[in-house]
């Protein structure tokens, strides 16, 4: 157990140098990229009103002093005040979160349920003509444009057929389509996955055996060949989950769907940067928690892997 | 009382009728069902036309589609169009700006000039905030104070800056004195910087949740917002123009056209704002659902770079503007949905001259003046941000190609929104960019002159001593007759000189559900009160 403990320390520090770079990072790039104060004024603001609101915002002094300001502000969890909200940045953010967690979990769900067993069959029933039309239907939803699922489900499934609402968020009809949208390259990306895993398990000598010793060919799948095809599996379904938290940019503009990735989006255009390190760092943090989950994961599904 | 007439499947005409309404069939549907009950298809047409025309509904909500989710609700923070759609309902002016370009009382119920520098308005008594606060002219003196305080962080300060000093000899009298001459004073008070907010409970709540919890003394209050999501104001019932012919107003952010567009066709919105041309038809065309559009009370222009080769040449700029077929633009790439305009005043503008012609489409004249030009195939860079004008992509690529015709060398640059915004700040362009500019107070005041006067938005380096005798002349000047010789003057010199080339006044469009009966105002303001909005009743 000692060397778990130790597995586990050292993918806990891993964790905080990842999302300490990541706000470095952040910070680094939005003061790069443009200064905020011409979008806060009118465009014939005078010289002097953008230097005193410069000089409020603490953008005159150098940067590395608003560095260690900023370093020692997102310690305490405060990243500033929201320029375009005028209020505490992460409070904004934060409200996005039900809606974001929400959308990528129904996304997810509905990925999983669909790919793994969709996957395993496809595996199972190597080169028949529901492996390849299968395959064939994964591929294109790892090729389509997301808006473009998105617009054509709202037109077949809202306007023609009456089934959900076109877009927002409130009962569970509205969650429908967004999550489909959202979750059909995951969903194609995992079934890939599944099925590769599955097929390269079945040729190894163990499920021979199995299958030598008269095993029903149902519990050689689930037993055997599920177990030792399950880390490539689990790599994609945490990194996929990862995506889902923070790719949904396109997915919530189409469907007016209040979460993190439309706030993102219109605070980079605003540059509203408390908002937008707020928005990064909130992700990074999901996705890093989630690594870190998938990391434990392994351990415990393969006790190999805690030695490394 | 629709025909009668009932299906083998028991459904009547009346039901197909209740049915389309609710959006339970189809348009196709409708007709196929009816074709089958009235035995003929043009009898199953002619229903279909009367019961969409008869459209009623029984809802008490009113649900916005816009196109973008408000940013503020402090109406001195914001000047955007999806805010103000708000704010204006939330607040009201002195002064109201309606339909005929007109202005009318609001909270003022008269206004003089009572000397060349001094204003008068009477107030209207008897007016409450939304928090029982009564409204007087102290509310009204610190409203406009703030909107040109230096010290306040308001975006809002050039509207009402000619303000000296505001006198409040009683509570329903207010006496304003301009630091010189402003014949459009009034005018201002009815755009963004005079919407008037309750001094007390301001100076109580401090400015955040102010904009967090805004009141005000207009015909809904604020209720809630879920940022990104739905904005709720219910009616003011005590509003003293009369309570408006709903309980409550929903806006909801819809960015995305094909969701806003299916929104409106799906019934679950009763208005959408930012249609472009080529969704008219379809909205339009469809049996619930009906297009209100007025010529947008501003132009879309290129403005020019004009201290630059080749820009800097007069000749070159008349062959810009010559080489562009404006008509071909609005009807193809517009479909008709706008207008060529004739000069920098548009038709909803004081001092509009009805008689100049639109501008000219001619390109042998134009490949003439390159030639006095001596232009010699310099390249011309036309930059442009995508989205941030209805059509800004298309008509770019049109104009290019049409200056290709005539031997420009043009090309096209596409930039991201907050990089277009810090290049207008440093005044960066390579040589043309596209601009949208808004005739504020309905005068050549509000946008020739506001954009074409030192150190305005789009004067750059473009300098004329007689144009800017004029300008300041006619801006401190409350003798109309005079104002009307000087634009004239103002204009000629524009159209010779082209620091900005008019292309087209374009329509705003909107989708409504056929029973909203609402007409949109030119200026891009969505006031609903009680005499402008109806829902037709069953």
């Amino acid at each position: 157990m000692q060397g778990f403990g130790r597995f586990l320390t050292y993918r806990l520090l891993r964790m905080l140098v990842a999302m300490w770079s990541v706000v470095t990072v952040v910070f680094v790039v939005m003061r790069l990229s443009g200064d905020p104060v011409p979008l806060l004024l009118p465009p014939d603001a005078p010289i002097a009103e953008m230097e005193r609101l410069r000089h409020e915002m603490g953008l005159d002094r150098p940067i590395f002093v608003q560095y260690g300001v900023f370093v020692n502000q997102a310690i305490r969890g405060d990243f500033g005040r929201s320029i375009h909200f005028r209020t505490s940045a992460l409070a904004v953010v934060w409200e996005r979160v039900p809606a974001t967690l929400e959308l990528a979990f129904a996304s997810f769900l509905c990925a999983i349920v669909v790919a793994i067993p969709t996957g395993i069959l496809s595996a199972v029933k190597r080169g028949s003509t529901y492996d390849n039309l299968v395959m064939g239907v994964a591929l294109v939803g790892q090729a389509a444009p997301t808006f473009y699922i998105g617009i054509m489900l709202i037109l077949v499934c809202s306007l023609w057929l009456g089934l959900f609402p076109t877009s927002g968020r409130g009962e569970w009809r509205q969650l429908v389509m967004p999550a489909v949208t959202l979750g059909a390259f995951a969903m194609a990306s995992i079934a890939r996955i599944t099925r590769s895993a599955v097929l390269e398990i079945l040729r190894a000598d163990f499920i021979r055996t199995a299958r030598a010793k008269g095993v029903p060919e149902f519990w050689t799948i689930v037993k055997h060949a599920m177990r030792n095809a399950a880390i490539p599996i689990v790599t994609i379904v945490g990194l996929q989950l990862g995506n889902l938290l923070g790719g949904a940019v396109v997915t919530e503009t189409i469907f007016s769907w209040p979460g993190i990735g439309r706030l993102a989006i219109q605070s980079i255009y605003n540059r509203d940067y408390p908002i937008v390190q707020s928005c990064v760092f909130m992700t990074a943090a999901m996705f890093v928690v989630l690594n870190f989950l998938v990391d434990v994961t392994y351990g415990l599904l393969d006790p190999r892997i805690r030695r490394r | 009382m629709l025909d009668s007439g009932t299906s083998r499947d028991g459904i009547s005409v009346e039901g197909l009728a209740r049915m389309l309404r609710g959006g339970q069939i189809t348009r196709r549907g409708f007709l196929a069902q009816a074709a089958i009950l009235l035995g003929s298809a043009a009898a199953a047409e002619g229903l279909l036309a009367r019961v969409a025309g008869a459209q009623t509904t029984s809802k008490n909500t009113l649900v916005i589609g816009q196109s973008a989710d408000i940013s503020k609700l402090d109406p001195q923070m914001s000047t955007t169009v999806n805010d103000i759609a708000v704010t204006f309902n939330l607040f009201d002016n002195l002064l109201s700006r309606h339909h005929d370009g007109k202005l009318y009382a609001s909270l003022a119920t008269e206004w003089k000039l009572v000397s060349p520098i001094t204003w008068q308005f009477k107030l209207r008594p008897n007016v409450k905030f939304h928090n029982g606060d009564p409204f007087t002219s102290a509310d009204v003196k610190f409203s406009f104070e703030r909107s040109y305080d230096p010290n306040a962080k308001v975006i809002t300060k050039s509207v009402l800056n000619t303000i000296d000093k505001i006198e409040t000899p009683d509570p329903l009298t207010l006496v304003i004195q301009t630091k010189q001459p402003d014949p459009l004073l009034a005018a201002r008070t009815a755009f963004y910087a005079g919407q008037v907010m309750p001094k007390a409970y301001f100076q109580k709540v401090g400015e955040d949740e102010f904009n967090a919890k805004p009141i005000g003394t207009g015909p809904v209050k604020f209720t809630s917002w879920v940022k990104d999501d739905r904005l709720v104001l219910d009616a003011n019932k005590d509003y003293w123009g009369g309570k408006i012919d709903l309980d409550q107003i929903v806006f909801r952010p819809l960015p995305e056209l094909a969701a806003r567009v299916g929104a409106l066709l799906k019934g679950e919105v009763d208005i959408i704002t930012k249609i472009p041309p080529d969704q008219v038809d379809r909205v339009a065309k469809a049996p619930n659902t009906k297009i209100e559009g007025v010529l947008y009370g501003g132009l879309y222009c290129l403005s020019v770079t004009t201290q630059r080769p080749p820009l800097d040449s007069k000749p070159f700029r008349q062959a810009m503007s010559l080489a562009i077929d404006r008509a071909t633009i609005v009807k193809e790439l517009w479909r008709g949905q706008g207008a060529v305009p004739n000069s920098m005043v548009v038709k909803s503008d004081n001092h509009y001259d009805p008689t100049l012609p639109p501008l000219k489409y001619d390109p042998n004249q134009a490949k003439q003046l390159l030639k006095e030009a001596n232009y010699k195939g310099e390249e011309l860079t036309l930059e442009t941000p995508i989205g941030f004008m209805v059509m800004d992509k298309e008509m770019s690529e049109v104009v290019i190609s049409m200056w290709k015709d005539v031997g420009i060398n043009a090309k096209l640059e596409q930039l991201e929104y907050s990089v277009y915004q810090q290049k207008i700040r440093e005044r960066s362009f390579k040589g043309v960019r596209w601009t949208d500019p808004t005739s504020a107070y309905n005068d050549p005041d509000g946008m020739m002159w506001r954009h074409l006067a030192p150190g305005g938005p789009n004067a750059y380096w473009f300098r004329n001593p007689r144009f800017d005798e004029l300008g300041n002349a006619a801006r401190f000047s409350v003798d109309e007759k005079f104002r009307e010789g000087a634009y004239k003057e103002m204009v000629r010199l524009e159209l010779e000189f082209l620091p900005l080339i008019p292309v087209i006044q374009p329509m705003e469009l909107y989708g409504l559900q056929k029973y909203v009966d609402w007409k949109p105002y030119p200026n891009q303001m969505m006031e609903f009160r009680r005499f402008n909005l109806k829902l037709r009743r069953a």
